[in-house]
């Protein structure tokens, strides 16, 4: 029996080679950006090799989006020259935050299997597919050969049980989890999650699934379901055949109910992502700023009800919101539907959509004893700027409630 | 390439759960060598380590807790590492990707849970691959656990794009 939907996708994906605990397993997708893609390119060019297939990667700049040191722009430069020359199809330049534009684009479909040099390309499990992150050389090996070695991991099955109530969201219920298990909680495992009332909006599905990674975990998913075929009839147009869905008895080494009921919105305490408390907790914290925004709380529903929350209310004073939508295609959509004006009004400064400062690399970064309340996903010590800052992280929700009190909040208080 | 007999450096010990953007801050991402070996420098400082960065002539043998390299997939910190002289890293438990990119890059790893508590930082400690144990300077012996012999494969080849070269159907 397979080890989850995760041990079938690599059954599927195996091309019969093993060695040790590993087996080689063709990839159908392979996500860059610029930082972690530079670093193997000089060794891409010297090998004089080509890339398997270039139909089936997608190079994002999106870190150094637009660069503020000569040196990032040097290493733009080199991205994006090596890009046209070699003709790549897929090619997004400070369109987004690349684990965003992954799956607003045609590409991912549940069953596949795709790699990106990118810790958060689990993400994209969201999809019902197996993605994972690796380090640049592993990726350098996979655009040269197409294939990957694999460890098949044991399988946690997560069923989620009920509707989320209006004043949570996801990012609540992964960090709920982290603060249950701990930072190695899933070690080397594929979480794999069934939403019982089919009642997770995408978005939220892909802010857990970002955030696996916080757990140790290689990889995580959804169960494709009604949810999954909406949206991808909403991205496509139309929904391809069904047969590499998952099927079948599927083993697991563990598993976990979460009753989506009886949580209460959550934060997570510097330095950990899985040092997790309720925000009524903590509340009167006070914070310096607040980040709206990156891979795990940058998406259409973060900025909606960020926006609605906001509406003709103030942040308060001393406090800086910053809201950056994840895509290009997000910050069209909030324009249209009124939400960056609704943000604007509140006093809230949008940036262009990238990784901004979540990472510590772009505008907003944190100064000396700064306090942060962030809708990313990693909040480690200098992570976001100075050594000296803290970074608490939580869902839009209570971020946005929060920059209104100016200290941390429980989101139903505004509500 | 191959494997060395005996790997032998100073410990630098740190605890659980020490991430890549604590070993190797951000802001020192930088593709240049000289600048991704400084990031090693200032992750030292802010771990707190009690030895002095340029005191040994002899390398490095990390010993870490827990989930050691969790985080960021940035392989400026493993670079970093091998540009900083680390020969090998014992841990607890390895983080996924920081454990693949080092064996990718050629690093050995080893995985002991009892010798964590027993060394300190600045001691000289011993690998024996082929034999299997970690000594420390007070000729203790740990056991460490079996190392795959897919990793075992790309370790005796120098790293995964070695490792790639002779892969005889590989492409």
């Amino acid at each position: 029996m397979a080890k989850g939907i995760t041990g079938k996708i690599i059954e599927k994906h195996s091309d019969g080679r093993r060695e040790g605990g590993y087996v080689s397993a063709k990839i159908d997708f392979i996500l860059l950006h610029d930082p972690t893609f530079a670093i193997l390119l000089p060794e891409l060019k010297e090998s004089g090799k080509e890339i398997w297939d270039r139909d089936k990667v997608l190079l994002t700049v999106d870190h150094f989006s637009p660069p503020s040191s000569i040196e990032r722009a040097n290493i733009v430069r080199e991205v994006l020259s090596f890009a046209t020359e070699k003709r790549l199809p897929h090619l997004s330049v400070h369109q987004g935050i690349c684990h965003q534009l992954l799956v607003e684009g045609p590409w991912l479909k549940p069953g596949m299997l795709v790699l990106g040099a990118d810790s958060h390309t689990v993400t994209g499990g969201a999809l019902g597919c197996l993605a994972t992150g690796m380090g640049s050389t592993d990726i350098l090996y996979s655009l040269i050969t197409g294939r990957t070695w694999l460890k098949p991991p044991e399988a946690v099955r997560i069923d989620l049980i009920g509707k989320l109530p209006p004043h949570l969201m996801g990012k609540d219920v992964i960090l709920d989890l982290l603060g249950r298990y701990g930072e190695g909680g899933f070690l080397y495992q594929a979480m794999e999650f069934y939403d019982k009332d089919e009642a997770i909006s995408m978005d939220d599905r892909f802010a857990i699934c970002n955030m696996v990674v916080e757990g140790g975990a290689k990889n995580g998913l959804f169960w494709p379901d009604k949810v999954t075929k909406n949206y991808l009839i909403d991205r496509d147009g139309h929904l391809d055949d069904q047969k590499n869905w998952p099927d079948g008895d599927l083993e697991y080494s563990r598993k976990i109910e979460v009753d989506l009921s009886q949580l209460r919105p959550k934060i997570a305490l510097p330095h950990s992502p899985a040092q997790v408390v309720d925000a009524e907790e903590i509340k009167g914290e006070t914070i310096d700023k607040v980040f709206i925004g990156s891979c795990t709380g940058g998406r259409l529903r973060d900025i909606e009800l960020t926006a609605r929350l906001l509406k003709g209310k103030r942040v308060a004073q001393g406090v800086t919101l910053l809201v950056t939508p994840a895509s290009q295609r997000i910050y069209q959509k909030s324009i249209e539907k009124g939400y960056i004006s609704a943000i604007i009004e509140a006093g809230g400064v949008i940036l262009n959509p990238s990784c901004g400062p979540c990472g510590g690399i772009d505008k907003g970064i944190l100064g000396r004893e700064e306090r942060c309340l962030s809708t990313s996903n990693r909040n480690f010590k200098g992570r976001m700027g100075d050594p000296s800052s803290k970074v608490f992280l939580s869902s839009p929700l209570t971020a946005a409630a929060s920059a209104l009190a100016g200290k941390i909040i429980d989101p139903r208080e505004v509500m | 390439m191959g494997l060395p007999e005996i790997i032998s450096g100073r410990v630098w010990k740190l605890g659980d759960h020490v991430n890549t953007d604590l070993l190797h801050p951000p802001s020192h991402f930088s593709l240049d060598e000289k600048k991704m070996k400084e990031g090693i420098a200032e992750g030292m400082v802010r771990l707190g380590s009690e030895v002095k960065k340029d005191s040994s002539d002899e390398g490095w043998v990390i010993v870490a807790g827990e989930n050691f390299g969790c985080g960021s997939s940035r392989e400026t910190s493993v670079r970093g590492l091998a540009s900083f002289g680390v020969k090998g890293v014992v841990a607890t438990s390895f983080a996924r990707i920081f454990m693949r990119s080092l064996i990718n890059l050629g690093i050995p790893v080893f995985e002991c849970r009892e010798i964590q508590e027993c060394v300190k930082d600045g001691e000289l400690i011993q690998i024996s691959l082929g034999e299997g144990w970690i000594e420390s300077s007070h000729q203790r012996r740990f056991p460490f656990s079996h190392i795959d012999l897919h990793l075992k494969k790309i370790l005796e080849a120098g790293g995964l794009i070695s490792y790639l070269q002779q892969e005889k159907d590989g492409i």
